[in-house]
């Protein structure tokens, strides 16, 4: 990936970030997973990168890109698989857009533009939240338009725990490449 | 499925599907329990709506009841005016109701060497099996039961033409015991499935006979251990199948240390020896519970005899040492839940 | 991480056991007990209330334990007793019964193990 292309227009920024977000997910999904069905969800990372680097609305930007290219690509728009990864995806960038309102810790206020000064979140408070939010927001379209019976909620503690685990591994990944690039900030967040 | 954006779905759908068939399965089981025919009568239905399967219930629960009081072996019943009749040496009228019961079980006896031998009356009364609560804590008279067992009552003894039946032993008293509530089982199936029901359980008693299927898997049986709390084993019952358990401990005293049990052995006259359980699956449940009670008074030495003779491949059977011997097609069906899992034999039959 | 991620965190963890509560504590286990006296259903007890309960029955008293998900007949006015020789029930289906009292206990699951019980 060339500096150049990240550093042009916005458009790119997020056509080149959503691309990154869907070669992380199909890189992730050939590797098999310990639990069927539960997946570490690693695009997130480029969810919480977007977010702390280039604000909320490219991140919400990336993400619906992500799902809508994403299904196309497998072949599943508009089917009911696309339909919760919609849910989900819009659940998480609603929190994301709350979270990075929230003055919580006294640090520096500021647009949520540059660094991690948005709000008193860094990226592992960020990325919990969002793993958890797609999670319960794919869950609930599940049980309101595809399945409402009570028995699906005795998958919800497992996938609730999967959905933080996860979302403290990706987050402090996401941790790890921001100290990087905060150190050289013009450089790409995702290298 | 934590951000499952594209491969996963189909894994989560599957999933999803998989909880949708499981919760219409609950929505369309209908289960009920209720004290009848001197036990617990336990009815499973599947994939009715509510309504027909309350009814089916209700019906069933009526019939049970009507058999349980023709039947009824102590209290004022046509069994006991057929019985007195019998013990006058007269020519009884079978009510129409007891003809085909009185049919089976002369073909039963038979065909288990009187082993199951619905003819002992006197000896199950003697016994004071013959009562609503177990039995004060004391065994008959040596004498008394070396006395009514020399009776030889058999099912043998007695002729039935049409629906007249007359004894040559005048000892002979019907007690359908061990018969009885499978035959009822086996009655209320064909109500069921004369209602239209075709997925169904009716439990009278631990005596089970199971028609269909739980949606789209078969119906799962637990089968109680016979010692210790809890369940041994479990089988999954195929369509149209009865799994019934003869146990020493369904019905005993004890006394001075030593326990008295139900299941009586013709030939002695004392309760049966060596097993301490005996579960067989088989197309319907009165052969089943007249084969279950046969192999337990058959003992170690004489059941695969009497199962070959009477037909029988599922067997289980639990002996005093807790010891499991099973036929190899039982061995391939059920699936121990107890821990640790009992020492077992598998036994091929002649 | 800053403050406002570790409450994030330790909020979203302290969820967890909540969740498997809230939604595992009565799936495997059953839930309920149905208690029966003389063919009719009684009453409807939650197997998470430990309880000791009185159920008079023809011959008297019937009395019945509830503790930590289980049920049994700790004692029966009949000569068997084989109600109280059944010991703890916890899981959908499981059933005992004193016939001579017609009291009889069996606990509700949703989704039973066992359909019926062979006994």
């Amino acid at each position: 990936m060339s500096l150049a292309l990240l550093t042009t227009r916005e458009d790119h920024r997020i056509a080149w970030l959503a691309a990154l977000a869907i070669t992380l997910h199909i890189v992730e999904s050939t590797l098999p997973s310990p639990i069927p069905g539960v997946k570490p969800g690693l695009a997130n990372i480029i969810t919480i990168l977007t977010l702390i680097q280039f604000g909320w609305s490219t991140a919400a930007w990336v993400n619906l890109l992500r799902v809508l290219v994403g299904s196309v690509l497998v072949g599943s728009f508009l089917s009911p698989t696309f339909i919760l990864s919609l849910a989900g995806a819009i659940s998480s960038i609603m929190v994301l857009r709350v979270a990075s309102w929230l003055p919580l810790s006294g640090r520096k206020q500021g647009t949520g533009t540059i660094g991690s000064g948005g709000s008193g979140f860094g990226p592992i408070g960020y990325s919990v939240l969002a793993a958890m939010a797609h999670m319960a927001g794919q869950f609930y379209t599940a049980y309101l338009l595809f399945i409402p019976h009570d028995a699906l909620f005795h998958l919800l503690p497992v996938l609730m725990t999967a959905a933080v685990i996860f979302g403290i591994i990706s987050g402090f990944i996401a941790h790890l490449i921001l100290g990087r690039s905060l150190n050289q900030p013009r450089q790409s967040p995702v290298r | 499925m934590t951000f499952p954006h594209k491969k996963s779905h189909g894994f989560t759908l599957a999933l999803i599907l998989l909880l949708t068939a499981c919760s219409t399965q609950q929505a369309q089981l209908h289960q009920q329990q209720f004290l009848l025919f001197g036990t617990l009568v336990d009815i499973s239905i599947w994939g009715t709506d509510k309504q027909q399967a309350q009814q089916a219930i209700a019906q069933i629960s009526t019939d049970l009841e009507n058999m349980h009081n023709e039947w009824h072996a102590w209290h004022d019943s046509p069994l006991t005016r057929l019985n007195k009749m019998l013990a006058s040496g007269q020519s009884a009228t079978v009510p129409p109701s007891m003809v085909p019961l009185v049919q089976k079980s002369m073909a039963l006896s038979d065909a288990s060497d009187g082993l199951f031998n619905p003819a002992m009356g006197k000896l199950v009364k003697l016994w004071g099996f013959q009562q609503d609560d177990l039995p004060e804590s004391t065994p008959p008279d040596d004498a008394e039961i070396n006395a009514t067992t020399a009776l030889q009552p058999k099912m043998q003894n007695l002729t039935l033409t049409h629906n007249q039946l007359q004894s040559h032993n005048t000892n002979v008293q019907l007690d359908f015991g061990a018969i009885a509530k499978g035959y009822a089982v086996d009655l209320a199936i064909d109500k069921l499935r004369a209602l239209g029901i075709h997925n169904a359980i009716v439990n009278a008693g631990g005596n089970l006979r199971v028609i269909g299927k739980h949606g789209d898997r078969p119906w799962r049986i637990g089968i109680r251990h016979p010692r210790a709390p809890g369940i041994l084993a479990s089988i999954e019952a195929h369509d149209d199948e009865s799994i019934l358990t003869s146990g020493d401990y369904e019905r005993f005293f004890e006394y001075k240390g030593k326990r008295y049990h139900h299941i009586l052995d013709p030939r002695t006259g004392y309760p049966a020896n060596g097993f301490t359980s005996v579960t067989v699956i088989y197309h319907d449940a009165a052969t089943a519970d007249a084969a279950s009670t046969a192999l337990f008074v058959a003992g170690p030495q004489r059941w695969r005899e009497i199962a070959k003779k009477m037909g029988i491949q599922y067997i289980m059977i639990m002996d005093d040492k807790g010891q499991v011997t099973m036929t190899p097609a039982m061995a391939e069906r059920i699936h121990f839940e107890s821990n640790p899992t009992p020492h077992m034999t598998i036994s091929t039959l002649p | 991480m800053t403050r406002a991620d570790i409450v994030v965190v330790i909020l979203a963890v302290a969820l967890l056991p909540f969740l498997y509560i809230t939604y595992w504590g009565s799936s495997q286990q059953g839930n309920e007990l149905r208690v029966m006296v003389n063919g009719k259903e009684t009453m409807v007890l939650s197997l998470h209330e430990n309880k000791h309960i009185t159920v008079p029955g023809p011959l008297g008293a019937s009395v019945i334990d509830i503790h930590d998900g289980k049920a049994r007949f700790v004692s029966s006015p009949c000569r068997g007793k084989q109600c109280v020789h059944t010991g703890w029930l916890g899981q959908g289906g499981e059933f005992a019964a004193c016939l001579p009292n017609r009291v009889s206990i069996a606990v509700i699951a949703q989704e039973q193990r066992y359909d019926s019980i062979v006994f």
